[in-house]
């Protein structure tokens, strides 16, 4: 079980737990920017008038929260990605850009249809009236979605979308099953070296909670910012 | 087609809900001339807000014309002089329609001056400084030269819907519409909006109001229309409609509120 020895034996290997720690923050950096992207297309998507897109989009949601992401990951990796050779590429010096990229594609694609899902509700939630009014003064729909009705429907929910980060670092932990070197992987070669497990475990805990838990206490200060507008 | 005067035209507009049971607009005719007044009242669900988002799209008719600056912009395209098809392009037309709404629809995420100069500065591409000066001449002119940096949430209805007109004056309109500009107000605050809009009529502006105060309709209305159940069943100046009215859906109606 945990003993001192055992957090003696795995302290040589502290620099694998860092450089986990950097791959898995690029990970989820790389899956916020583009899930964020994905999700606000298919928001648009399944709010649009034409048919087709709205179709495409939720049959898209729909499967992606019906399926498990291990699945999606290796469909990713092992089917979708295989036959794209990329290029072989070390980030920071180690993080394997050929086995980060497929990460980051299916995670991103997972992440999207979630967020879309908390954009749509969001975007939804917003007072007809407000368009109305935009529209009224010349506004074009575009306009005023960016002036008006997304900086509205993100502040509503951005406690939605904190979670979803927090959810996204946990969450990349699973592409150490196809080989990207974040924090999982590094438990994992310090498993194999020197037989201790629980202390690993420990440290990969602690990196987690680390990183989550000042995620969501930095949105929490934008979402106290962004309510300067409502009450005073 | 284009007779001088001629505003607005309206011809035979018709729209229908659950599927042609509701007559929202039962074929309503009716010119809007420059520097017109024109009060609109009636009982509710006669369809006098559907006329009057009708005339801006942001209710889109069934059938008929609204004619603006000779182009039917109820419809997806038109004739241009030219002679070729081009597209309507209803953002155009919106600029040159103030419109002012019954829960005053400001900007809660904006300053009093940011929901003032957005569309200006977007719309109209003038520059932030200019926009923002406008801004503070039309406030002070609404008594609220002092509310500049204050959010709507920190205003008083009266406070808002005086800004929600000013916000709608900044694209300077040809006309201004009023989608019962005071029925979501407490009773002592209808009268500094009504006030503002009295002075705008005297100040020329053209502009339809749909109201249910009818001191507002007698006394600033150069026309008054009644409507019911998706009808204009009446029309005339305040001293026909409430001195003389002749149909009896008018004269029920006037008994009841007047």
């Amino acid at each position: 079980m945990l003993s001192v020895q055992g957090f003696q034996k795995i302290l040589p290997y502290m620099s694998l737990f860092w450089q986990g720690m950097l791959c898995t923050l690029s990970l989820s950096a790389f899956t916020v920017i583009f899930g964020f992207i994905l999700a606000l297309l298919l928001s648009l998507m399944r709010m649009s008038r034409v048919k087709l897109l709205k179709a495409i989009a939720t049959i898209y949601v729909e499967v992606i929260r019906a399926t498990p992401m291990m699945v999606q990951l290796f469909l990713v990796y092992y089917v979708v990605m295989a036959p794209v050779s990329l290029p072989t590429w070390k980030l920071f010096g180690f993080i394997r850009f050929e086995r980060f990229v497929p990460g980051v594609v299916a995670l991103s694609l997972n992440s999207g249809a979630y967020l879309s899902e908390i954009i749509r509700s969001g975007i939804q939630s917003i007072d007809i009236g407000q368009t109305e009014a935009a529209r009224s003064l010349g506004l074009t729909q575009g306009q005023n979605m960016r002036f008006i009705i997304l900086p509205q429907a993100i502040k509503n929910i951005l406690p939605a979308i904190a979670n979803e980060f927090v959810t996204i670092i946990k969450e990349s932990s699973i592409c150490w099953t196809v080989g990207v070197q974040e924090i999982m992987s590094a438990v994992n070669s310090v498993k194999a070296a020197t037989y201790t497990i629980a202390e690993a475990l420990i440290v990969a805990s602690c990196i987690y909670f680390c990183l989550t838990f000042p995620t969501s206490k930095i949105i929490q200060y934008f979402e106290r910012r962004m309510r300067r507008g409502d009450v005073r | 087609m284009e007779t001088s005067g001629n505003l607005i035209q309206v011809k035979h507009l018709k729209k229908h809900y659950n599927q042609g049971t509701i007559h929202a607009l039962d074929d309503v005719s009716v010119d809007v001339n420059k520097g017109d007044v024109i009060a609109v009242i009636g009982p509710s669900g006669s369809g006098k807000s559907t006329l009057l988002r009708s005339l801006n799209l942001l209710e889109k008719p069934d059938e008929g014309e609204i004619i603006f600056h000779g182009i039917d912009i109820s419809k997806k395209t038109f004739i241009n002089k030219a002679g070729k098809k081009e597209k309507v392009n209803i953002n155009l037309h919106r600029e040159k329609m103030g419109m002012v709404f019954q829960h005053f629809n400001l900007f809660p995420h904006k300053t009093i001056l940011d929901n003032m100069t957005l569309a200006p500065i977007q719309v109209k591409h003038m520059p932030k400084a200019q926009a923002e000066e406008k801004a503070r001449t039309l406030l002070s002119r609404v008594g609220l030269g002092d509310r500049a940096e204050a959010y709507p949430i920190q205003l008083s209805g009266g406070q808002k819907q005086r800004v929600a007109i000013v916000r709608a004056l900044m694209m300077e309109p040809e006309v201004m519409l009023f989608d019962e500009p005071t029925s979501a107000l407490d009773p002592e605050m209808v009268g500094e909006v009504l006030e503002v809009m009295k002075e705008l009529a005297q100040g020329g502006m053209t502009m339809v109001v749909v109201t249910h105060e009818m001191g507002f309709a007698k006394e600033v209305g150069s026309r008054v229309l009644f409507m019911a159940d998706g009808k204009l069943l009446e029309q005339g100046t305040p001293e026909d409609i409430f001195d003389h009215p002749q149909n009896p859906r008018l004269q029920d109606f006037l008994s009841k509120v007047l």
